[in-house]
């Protein structure tokens, strides 16, 4: 059970599983209700590079989305990228730095980490210049991550929106050679943030590594393919890694030209570092996967690799992270044809520069912090991978955010360290029953380039989710912690709430407390509305929510007669264009969007008719998209008992109708044909108001 | 002699008895009742006047068997506990005595909300078992209800009624018990249709020895059409009508003489049951049919006691 | 519970055309459990009047609200300044509430929005039914827990009547036959015998016969 003491007591899944705590539903809500532009601007509030993760996030997020339990998990990071990739963003209004504070601050390193970092110090209203040593920024995202996932005119753009803040770069500069740290302070700077990264690789530690040409290391290859120049690579290439920085090289191998590519990995591929959905399209691409082997001699002729001397493993006992260690199998050697050979078996920090002014670990090279991020020498703040060693670039941004912010505190004097927000690896589990009751929904398929397209250069493979995909996609979503609340102190215990969940969540205790699990809860919004003391109240789409809306629409325009208020059931198969034919097929028809028929309460309908529509109807989606199926016949009840009350109040209730929604779109033009009619022979409403 | 009435003679006397049943009219008209009278007097030994059948307002009971009293017929004065409470039916009892009525039948009375005055209120003070032990208890303490002593009287042979096909069934007979226990002289059972059924009951009667603590006289409802059949059958409650008797009406050229022969056959069956005292002829707005069906059932003349 | 249902809405229309400035007051106990008369229902009703006078061209205003029980002066007595600014208050309480409203407040019109129907159960959402009649003087330890008072059409002491057909009452195959359920119950519990005594007859007077009912504890009167 949830413990609503902890003060994360309403934090979603997806919340507590993404480093920067970003709110999944908020922008998946608003992909729902088709506001695009407004679910850009609650990603871009908090993430300075949304076009990158919703690319090459390994969204741990949906790892933990609790429709995962269900069936499959949102696609949340796709519907980002939908959400920030779309004509709209261009729309959005830019973050504005706040007033300047004075302070110059330098950002060493122009990855992900010091690029998230740069962007909050600068809206904090900090002067900030980042130094990149390499001639190019965007470190690991331009010349780490290929083309094909992630291209390099979106890393360019997230960039520039961040110079746009007045964030000053400075490429070419490596700081700790010519410059030190501390001439930085001598400059005025007031703080420093080391996000170098990780670019020193591993070396190939087997016999033979380093006497023939065509041993390459992962790092130095892709930085040169990313970079455009030919790495010139074999036509038998053998990978050693299991990483994502392996089946990128890889996939990129193949790009350039190489008729074989296989990947050697120690333990099986379960254990893979590598995103699953990375070697999978590895594996679709045509890369061989050679698990539980290890390369133990490279072999060559005339200075020139020419084989892979390797022996089979068989996974032993667990070592102490649980993960179970490669013994070699004896008698199991084999020698694999190979003209190239490339080492992708982990990369440290480039950190030799800063060992006189920084502590580093003697082991890891990386750069020792204290909690807050800070360094052994005052004002020097570290992060990153530079501090972690190779990790996820969310969690690289995570470290940048974090570290602006201690950062900000350290300037202006009020420095206490900042230890990030607890949180639990613990998931709360749906029951069984709630599992089996919850609508399944399929998960929205990728678009991918063609096989035969893919291996002729690096054009992006995976395409943006479309509009219909993506609305399809976000309504998926389970709304955690975004139910019922009760309000105790109104309850009084008449167990309603009880009967017309349709998942039958809340409980009663013998007492007559009534409660309802706010994580199992999935918002239908049937008990707030049918509770006869209004002591429940729902996050998404409160009580009240429809009558606001209808007010603003209705003071947004005139409408021609005969006014026809129509509700749309927001599940309905329908975009932003259909709603703008319906504006110019019939002005006369004001559409309020609901988010299920089922919140619609009498007295809205009644509004309706007292703001002076001839008639009112309902227009409920396809039933295979209505997640709760069987709130339909109470819906239908709801406006059968209106009707009976429209008749006793002399309105007629034949002015109330309720249709399907076509498969898609928002209304069959038949049916308003058919209302527009029927309204012709009724006495019209006398609340109408009268117009020419 | 508790009432020293006709009816008790007869039966008391060991003889087989005939009721039948005089439905008053709507209306003041007294005609109806004495034609009724004149019509039913020789084949019957009394005859049943009711009160309010099927809660529809009728010419009250105790008036009819007055009237039925002046052309020399002796009746049996229906009392339901629907519309009186226990004072009026403890007056209406001295009443009757006073009359000269000597048979009362002791009944809960059909529903209210099945006459033509559905949204009257029902009275329901006491129950028809309670009812039996009022009048017993006045005829043979001279008390009322309330346990007050009152001088004179009131000298009823008391009946009771009794459905063998209402349910659960194996419960009726305790009924019958209670009813017999509480007062009950004599029996007058719902119509019978279903005989394998009437049987079984009578047999559980015997088991207990009931049939010789009260006269139970079997119920007669003759069938005008096979609609009639098919109605009850259908839609009164407690009345077991099987269908292959829907279906010879249906298949008879002359419904009303198929009619006839049912229910003399019935009689037949009836009078080789044991523990059978007579019969009580419900002919429902047919009263013109008893004379002949009590003559062709070989009832007539009827003894004199 | 006690139950209750709304009246017809052309029924309150009409009582509380031209009453003036009127407030809609839900009570949250019973009427609300019914769903007849909480706040929720307020609210409709309130915007139904609303309308309908609005379509009559009456300006008055109709407000609502609810107290936790109309059955309570000390609850009643919060409404005051509210109620002090209309002219008519159209209870949705049980009787009993609509009455003590009338009482609070000799000088305004008070109408009722609701019958009171009985005290009875929740079968299931939106379905009640009645189990107890109040009579004064409960027997149901001797009827297997199941009361005729309440629940035979004729209120039998002594049933089931001639009419008890397959399980269900003569006046409607909807309706069961509580006798029938009696008998089956202490059938099960080995107690039928209990069914061979005469039930005597019932003092009505504590169900109402004896004039209007009241109680009092003596040793918390006050």
């Amino acid at each position: 059970m949830n413990d609503m003491t902890s003060p994360d007591h309403d934090r979603p899944p997806c919340t507590m599983a993404c480093p920067i705590l970003t709110d999944g539903r908020e922008y998946i809500q608003l992909i729902a209700e088709r506001k695009f532009e407004k679910a850009y601007a609650a990603i871009r509030g908090l993430n300075p590079l949304p076009r990158v993760c919703g690319r090459i996030c390994t969204h741990p997020c949906e790892g933990a989305c609790k429709r995962g339990q269900v069936d499959e998990p949102i696609a949340i990071a796709a519907l980002k990228r939908f959400a920030s990739d779309g004509p709209w963003r261009g729309r959005c209004k830019a973050l504005q730095p706040a007033e300047p504070t004075g302070h110059k601050v330098a950002v060493i390193g122009s990855g992900p980490a010091g690029l998230a970092a740069a962007h909050d110090l600068a809206l904090l209203g900090h002067h900030v210049t980042v130094f990149e040593a390499l001639p190019v920024l965007g470190g690991m995202l331009r010349l780490g991550v290929p083309a094909y996932r992630l291209p390099k005119d979106v890393v360019d753009e997230e960039i520039e929106a961040i110079c746009d803040l007045g964030v000053v770069m400075k490429t070419g500069v490596r700081i700790g050679e010519a410059m030190k740290l501390k001439d930085l302070f001598d400059q005025q700077y007031g703080a420093v943030f080391v996000a170098v990264g990780a670019h020193q690789e591993r070396k190939l530690d087997i016999a033979g590594a380093d006497a023939f040409e065509g041993v390459v290391s992962a790092i130095s290859f892709l930085q040169r393919s990313n970079s455009g120049q030919n790495p010139k690579v074999g036509r038998q290439v053998a990978v050693i890694g299991g990483g994502n920085t392996a089946v990128d090289s890889a996939r990129s191998a193949l790009r350039w030209g190489a008729d074989a590519v296989r990947i050697l990995y120690r333990r099986s591929r379960d254990e893979m570092p590598a995103a699953p959905e990375e070697i999978e399209e590895a594996v679709a691409e045509g890369v061989h996967l050679s698990v539980l082997t290890s390369p133990v001699e490279v072999l060559g002729e005339d200075g020139k690799v020419t084989a892979l001397r390797c022996m089979e493993n068989r996974l032993g006992q667990p070592d102490a992270n649980g993960r179970r260690s490669p013994d070699p199998m004896a008698g199991s050697e084999f020698v694999l044809d190979v003209d190239m050979v490339i080492a992708a078996i982990g990369q440290a920090p480039e950190s030799s520069f800063f060992a006189q002014e920084l502590e580093l670990d003697q082991r890891s090279h990386r750069i020792v912090v204290n909690e807050a991020g800070a360094t052994v020498c005052p004002g020097v703040f570290a992060g990153g991978d530079a501090v972690t060693g190779p990790a996820t670039v969310i969690q690289a941004i995570a470290a940048g955010k974090e570290r602006a912010c201690a950062i900000d505190l350290y300037l202006k004097k009020k420095w206490h360290p900042v230890p990030g927000p607890a949180r639990s690896d613990e998931r709360e589990r749906l029951s069984s029953a709630i599992i089996e009751k919850t609508r399944k929904f399929e998960r929205a398929k990728k678009i991918c380039l063609p096989m035969d397209r893919r291996l002729k250069g690096f054009e992006e493979v995976e395409a943006v989710l479309t509009e219909d995909r993506a609305i399809s996609e976000a309504l998926r979503c389970l709304h955690c912690f975004l139910g019922a609340k009760i309000d105790k102190d109104k309850c009084v215990s008449c167990l309603t709430c009880l009967r017309v969940c349709p998942l039958q969540i809340p409980r009663a205790s013998k007492m007559g407390e009534i409660t309802i699990d706010p994580f199992e809860c999935q918002a239908c919004g049937m008990c707030a509305l049918e509770c006869p003391v209004q002591a429940i109240d729902i996050d998404l789409h409160p009580r009240g929510d429809i009558d606001r809306e209808m007010t603003a629409a209705m003071s947004r325009s005139a409408h021609p007669d005969p006014l026809m208020v129509g509700f749309f059931d927001l599940h309905g198969d329908f975009g932003p264009s259909d709603k703008e034919r319906l504006r110019q097929e019939h002005p006369n028809i004001l559409p309020v969007m609901v988010f299920g028929l089922r919140r619609i309460d009498t007295v809205d309908i009644l509004k309706a008719f007292e703001w002076g529509a001839q008639v009112v109807f309902l227009a409920g989606c396809p039933v295979e998209k209505d997640p709760f199926p069987e709130t339909r016949e109470a819906v239908k009840q709801r406006m059968a008992r209106t009707k009976t009350l429209l008749n006793a109040l002399g309105l007629d209730g034949e002015r109330l109708a309720l249709c399907h929604m076509p498969k898609q779109g928002l209304v069959d033009k038949a049916f308003i044909e058919d209302l527009e009619e029927r309204v012709k022979e009724m006495a019209p409403n006398p609340m109408g108001v009268k117009r020419g | 002699m508790k009432a020293g009435s006709n009816l008790e003679r007869i039966l008391e006397s060991g003889q087989f008895a005939v009721t039948a049943e005089c439905g008053p009219p709507k209306g003041p008209a007294p005609t109806v009742i004495r034609r009724k009278g004149d019509l039913l007097k020789f084949c019957c030994d009394a005859l049943n006047v009711t009160d309010n059948q099927t809660a529809i307002v009728r010419m009250s009971s105790m008036s009819g068997c007055v009237l039925l009293k002046e052309v020399g017929v002796e009746p049996v004065l229906q009392m339901v506990v629907r519309d009186r409470n226990r004072l009026a039916l403890q007056g209406d009892l001295i009443g009757a005595a006073a009359l000269g009525i000597r048979n009362v039948l002791c009944l809960s009375g059909d529903h209210q909300r099945f006459g033509n005055h559905p949204t009257a209120k029902g009275v329901y003070d006491i129950d028809s078992i309670q009812f039996l032990q009022m009048v017993k208890n006045m005829r043979d303490e001279h008390q009322f209800i309330n346990g007050e002593e009152f001088s004179g009287d009131t000298p009823f042979f008391i009946g009771a009624a009794a459905n063998p096909f209402a349910d659960p069934f194996v419960f009726r007979v305790t009924r019958l018990a209670k009813k017999v226990k509480a007062g009950a002289d004599f029996i007058q059972t719902q119509g019978i249709f279903d005989m394998a059924k009437f049987v079984e009951w009578m047999t559980m009667v015997k088991d207990r020895g009931l049939d010789e603590k009260t006269h139970i006289l079997a119920g007669l409802i003759p069938i005008k059409s096979v609609g009639m059949a098919r109605y009850m059958r259908n839609n009164v409650s407690g009345l077991s009508v099987p269908k292959a008797i829907v279906d010879r009406m249906g298949d008879a050229k002359d419904p009303k003489e198929e009619g006839v022969r049912i229910c003399l056959e019935t009689i037949e069956q009836l009078k080789e049951v044991d523990g059978i005292h007579g019969v009580h002829i419900m002919a429902v707005a047919w009263e013109d049919i008893v004379p002949r069906i009590v003559e062709e059932a070989g009832l007539m003349p009827r003894p004199i006691v | 519970m006690i139950t209750l249902e709304q009246k017809p809405f052309e029924e309150i229309e009409k009582m509380t055309k031209g009453c003036g400035r009127l407030l809609v007051l839900g009570c949250e106990t019973c009427a609300a459990m019914s769903l007849a008369g909480g706040k929720k229902e307020a609210e409709v009703l309130a915007a139904a009047i609303r309308v309908a006078r609005k379509m009559s061209g009456d300006k008055s205003e109709v407000l609502y609200d609810a107290v936790a029980r109309q059955c309570e002066p000390e609850f009643i007595d919060m409404t005051e300044k509210e109620v002090a600014q209309c002219d008519a208050v159209l209870s949705l309480a049980c009787g009993a509430g609509v009455q003590l409203l009338a009482e609070r407040f000799p000088d305004k019109v008070i109408l009722p929005g609701c019958n009171t129907t009985f005290l009875g159960v929740t079968e299931r959402l939106g379905v009640w039914s009645e189990r107890c009649a109040g009579c004064g003087n409960c027997i149901l330890d001797k009827t297997a827990g199941l009361c005729p008072i309440a629940r035979c059409s004729k209120q039998l002491l002594n049933g089931p009547c001639g009419g008890s057909v397959d399980g269900k009452c003569e006046i409607s195959k909807e309706v069961d036959c509580v006798w029938q359920l009696i008998i089956d119950r202490l059938t099960k519990l080995n107690r039928l015998e209990m069914l061979e005594e005469i039930f005597p007859v019932k003092d009505w007077s504590p169900a109402g016969h004896g004039g209007p009912r009241k109680m009092v504890r003596e040793d918390l009167e006050s």
